[in-house]
């Protein structure tokens, strides 16, 4: 482990390359990233909510996702990376969920209730970061989130108490789950390595996944829903 | 359209200055006043839903129960959707979409943040709200925002999206139309 500790964005000129180079990939990352799943997930479900509560409910959940976006890009405007790296098609590839755009109510409820719970993981994992503009950013986007995935299960709780709706959800959830584990990248990450060495980040990519499944697993169950297998990492 | 294009975000600083300086939220659940039913009733005619009755919510239970209504009339949430619609189009091919597109979000992320504490404050002083109500209400109040901001980005000034930004700014909450009243809060 190498010890430093990175109060302020002045103060990253100062830090190895390494470090710096370390830094700006995460914060890239999660620009892109929550700029996807608002783009792709969340206004396009403000459409499918079945109410005017449903559907105001989903415009904030959407705005607050932008919002993520616009944080993690300003942070990084500040840390001097150029803008174009921080949106879609800045030749960054998106995580392969993105790829399946919305179609119902059901999916929607499924991303947050299983999708937002990874983005948890992966913003806990910042609470501790060596970097403290990105510690601070994910301290300020943790209430959020939890927020977006108690949206899901809330829902979800509200789907269940039909067989029809139950059985719309779980089909949701067999369709998106597969692809989430995935989200937390390689067991042999060179990036994560890095992260670690920095404590950027606390965990490997493994212990997060492992810890996911386990915490998905519980949600699911609360819902008498099932997960389906899952495809090993890369 | 004047043909000037410039940058939306200083185009939007009009809009930005309203609504720090609006009263969201702070008349709910007190009685209409005419410049409310005024403001409501050109809401109506503007988005062509012709003349319409008036009604109240109460308090916080009263509008969650009436905005979880199945019965609710999707007429005017889609007539509004394709009014966003259209002058989205008109702003794309105005502006560079880049810079439209940070504007608009730049500007909704502000006014979110603002209309969501207004919101939990009206919630904290009239009781018996739902947590998940205060995002219902700042999504709704953030969204008034961002279609105001692409009427006046389009330059239509008689945009029901004017009306209804007035009756935001008036500190009510339109809940939009149920059955065959516009509910306000």
């Amino acid at each position: 482990m190498t010890d430093i500790v990175v109060k302020t964005v002045e103060e990253l000129k100062d830090a190895p390359a390494e470090y710096r180079e370390a830094v700006s990939k995460l914060v890239i990352s999660h620009a892109i990233n929550e700029l996807y799943g608002a783009q792709v997930f969340d206004e396009p479900a403000i459409a499918y909510a079945p109410t005017p509560y449903a559907k105001w409910l989903t415009c904030r959940v959407a705005m607050e996702e932008y919002g993520h976006h616009v944080r993690f890009k300003q942070l990084g405007v500040q840390m001097g990376i150029p803008e174009e790296r921080m949106v879609p098609g800045a030749g960054k590839k998106p995580l392969s969920i993105f790829a399946f755009p919305l179609k119902t109510w059901e999916e929607f409820v499924a991303i947050k209730l299983l999708a937002d719970l990874a983005e948890i993981l992966q913003v806990e994992d910042l609470l501790h970061c060596t970097f403290h503009p990105l510690r601070n950013l994910a301290r300020a986007t943790m209430p959020e989130e939890r927020f977006h995935a108690q949206f899901g299960e809330d829902f979800s709780a509200e789907l269940v108490k039909t067989p029809e709706g139950k059985a719309r959800l779980q089909a949701a959830v067999n369709e998106y789950y597969p692809y989430l584990p995935s989200f937390f990248g390689g067991s042999k990450s060179k990036n994560n390595e890095i992260f670690r060495k920095w404590k950027i980040k606390q965990r490997t990519n493994d212990e997060m996944r492992q810890d996911y499944v386990r915490r998905a697993t519980e949600v699911a169950a609360k819902y008498g829903l099932t997960l389906p297998e899952i495809r090993q990492a890369a | 359209m004047n043909g000037v294009v410039d940058l939306p975000g200083q185009r939007l600083e009009t809009l930005r200055a309203e609504v720090r300086a609006a009263s969201w939220f702070a008349a709910l659940g007190e009685p209409l006043t005419e410049g409310d039913c005024v403001d409501a009733a050109a809401y109506s005619a503007a988005l062509g839903l012709g003349t319409i009755e008036i009604g109240q919510a109460r308090d916080w239970p009263d509008a969650e129960c009436l905005l979880k209504s199945p019965d609710w009339t999707p007429a005017w949430w889609d007539r509004e959707e394709a009014l966003r619609r259209a002058l989205l189009a008109e702003a794309e091919a105005h502006y560079p979409e880049r810079a439209l597109w940070s504007s608009l979000t730049e500007l909704t992320t502000e006014a979110g943040d603002l209309v969501h504490g207004k919101a939990a404050t009206a919630a904290a002083r009239m009781g018996r709200a739902a947590a998940a109500s205060i995002h219902v209400a700042a999504g709704a109040a953030s969204q008034a925002v961002y279609h105001l901001a692409l009427a006046r980005l389009a330059e239509q000034p008689a945009s029901p999206f004017e009306s209804k930004f007035r009756l935001y700014s008036a500190g009510r909450w339109p809940l939009g139309i149920l059955g065959s009243r516009l509910v306000l809060f």
